[in-house]
C-alpha cells in the first residue's frame, strides 16, 4: 500500500490513535502509507536510496517508539517527516564516512534494495548529488530537499523544519547558490 | 534554455526518480517491520527491567531507612525521666557494670524563693579506682544540676 496519505486524513488519524494505544497492525498500515514519502525525503537529502532506506528504517523505529508523545494525531505527517529529516541529517556523517571508505577500497557493494543494473544507472549523478548535498549545512539540505517535494506546501515545510517560511526561503536560496557552484559541470 | 535554478531542481528530481525507481517497496516494508519487531522486543525488555529495577530500588530505600532508624536509635543517649517532670540524658561511658542513682532535694525551694540545685549521686557498685585507703566516696560521682 503506497497511496497518497493526504487522501484519507480521518483514516490516518484513526490509525495514529490506534498506534498510540499499542496497536502494531495500525502502525504497520502507517508504514505502508508513508514509506514512499519517507524515502523520497531521505533520498533528496542523502542522494542515495540505500542510505535513505537505512534512515527510513531508523526513522520509523523512532516514530514507533515515540508515537504516544504525539499530542495531535492530525499532525502526524509533519511530525513524522520531521523525524525522517532529522534522522537523515544525523546519518549524513555516517554516509560521508561510508562514501570515503568506498572511494578508498573501490568497492561498491550492492545492498538489498537495488539490483546491480539499477545501481549502475545514474550512478555518476547520484554520487555527485551525494557529494554536493554533504557540502550543504543541515538546514540548507533539509530546506532544498523538502521544498522540492511537490505535495509539501511551503508552510508545512516551515512547520517540519521548526522555522518561519521566510527562513525556509532563505535556506533554499543559500542552498541553490552553493549547488550552482558545486554542480556547474552539469549546468548548461 | 532553462535558468540555473530550474536546472538544479531538475537534477535533484532526476536523481530522486532514478533512486526511487529501483526501490523494492515490499522488501523495504518487510525490513521496517522486522526492525519494529526488534524495537518492540527491546521495549518490552526495557519495561520489564525498569520494573525490576524499581522494585529493587524500593527495597534498597526501605532497607536504608530502617538501617538509619536503627543507627539513630542506637546512638541516641537514653533519657531518664524523673517523677517531678524533670529529665536527664544519660551517657554511658562504659557498657559494663552497674550504678545506683540517687537524686536529692529535687523540689526544694532555696533562699529568696529560688530553686535549689539538685544533686545527683551516682554510686558504682565497685570503686573505679583501686582502693587507696581513702574514703570510697572519692569514687562516687556527684553532679550539680
Amino acid at each position: 500500500m503506497n497511496g497518497n496519505p493526504k487522501t484519507n486524513t480521518d483514516g490516518i488519524e484513526r490509525l495514529v490513535k490506534a498506534s498510540q494505544t499499542g496497536d502494531r497492525a495500525s502502525f504497520d498500515e502507517l508504514v505502508g502509507l508513508y514509506q514512499r514519502r519517507a524515502i523520497q525525503v531521505a533520498v533528496r537529502m542523502l542522494g542515495d536510496a540505500d542510505e535513505a532506506a537505512e534512515a527510513v528504517q531508523n526513522g520509523f523505529v523512532k516514530a514507533y517508539l515515540s508515537i504516544d508523545k504525539l499530542k495531535e494525531p492530525k499532525r502526524f505527517e509533519a511530525w513524522f517527516i520531521r523525524i525522517i529529516a532529522n534522522t537523515a541529517i544525523s546519518q549524513r556523517r555516517a554516509a560521508r564516512g561510508r562514501a570515503e571508505k568506498i572511494k578508498i577500497s573501490g568497492d561498491c557493494e550492492s545492498k538489498k534494495v537495488f539490483t546491480p543494473e539499477q545501481k549502475e544507472a545514474g550512478k555518476e549523478l547520484k554520487e555527485e548529488i551525494q557529494r554536493v548535498m554533504l557540502k550543504l549545512s543541515k538546514k540548507q539540505a533539509q530546506a532544498i530537499a523538502l521544498i522540492g517535494i511537490e505535495e509539501l506546501p511551503r508552510d508545512e515545510v516551515a512547520e517540519i523544519m521548526g522555522c518561519s517560511t521566510e527562513s525556509v526561503k532563505w535556506y533554499v536560496f543559500k542552498a541553490r547558490q552553493k549547488l550552482k557552484v558545486l554542480l556547474k559541470d552539469y549546468l548548461e | 534554455m532553462k535558468n540555473e535554478k530550474e536546472q538544479i531542481d531538475l537534477l535533484l528530481r532526476q536523481n530522486e526518480s532514478e533512486q526511487l525507481a529501483g526501490v523494492n517497496w515490499n522488501r523495504l516494508q518487510t525490513s521496517i517491520s522486522k526492525r519494529l519487531s526488534q524495537a518492540d522486543h527491546s521495549k518490552t525488555s526495557t519495561i520489564k527491567y525498569r520494573r525490576v529495577f524499581k522494585i529493587a530500588a524500593g527495597i534498597a530505600a526501605i532497607a536504608a531507612v530502617v538501617f538509619i532508624a536503627v543507627i539513630i536509635k542506637t546512638d541516641t543517649p537514653p533519657t531518664v525521666r524523673f517523677e517531678n517532670g524533670g529529665k536527664a540524658i544519660v551517657t554511658f561511658i562504659e557498657s559494663k557494670g552497674s550504678a545506683k542513682v540517687e537524686i536529692l532535694d529535687s523540689n526544694k525551694q532555696g533562699n529568696q524563693g529560688k530553686d535549689q540545685s539538685t544533686w545527683i549521686i551516682i554510686r558504682t557498685s565497685e570503686p573505679k579506682v583501686a582502693d587507696n585507703g581513702q574514703s570510697r566516696d572519692e569514687n562516687d560521682f556527684a553532679c550539680l544540676m
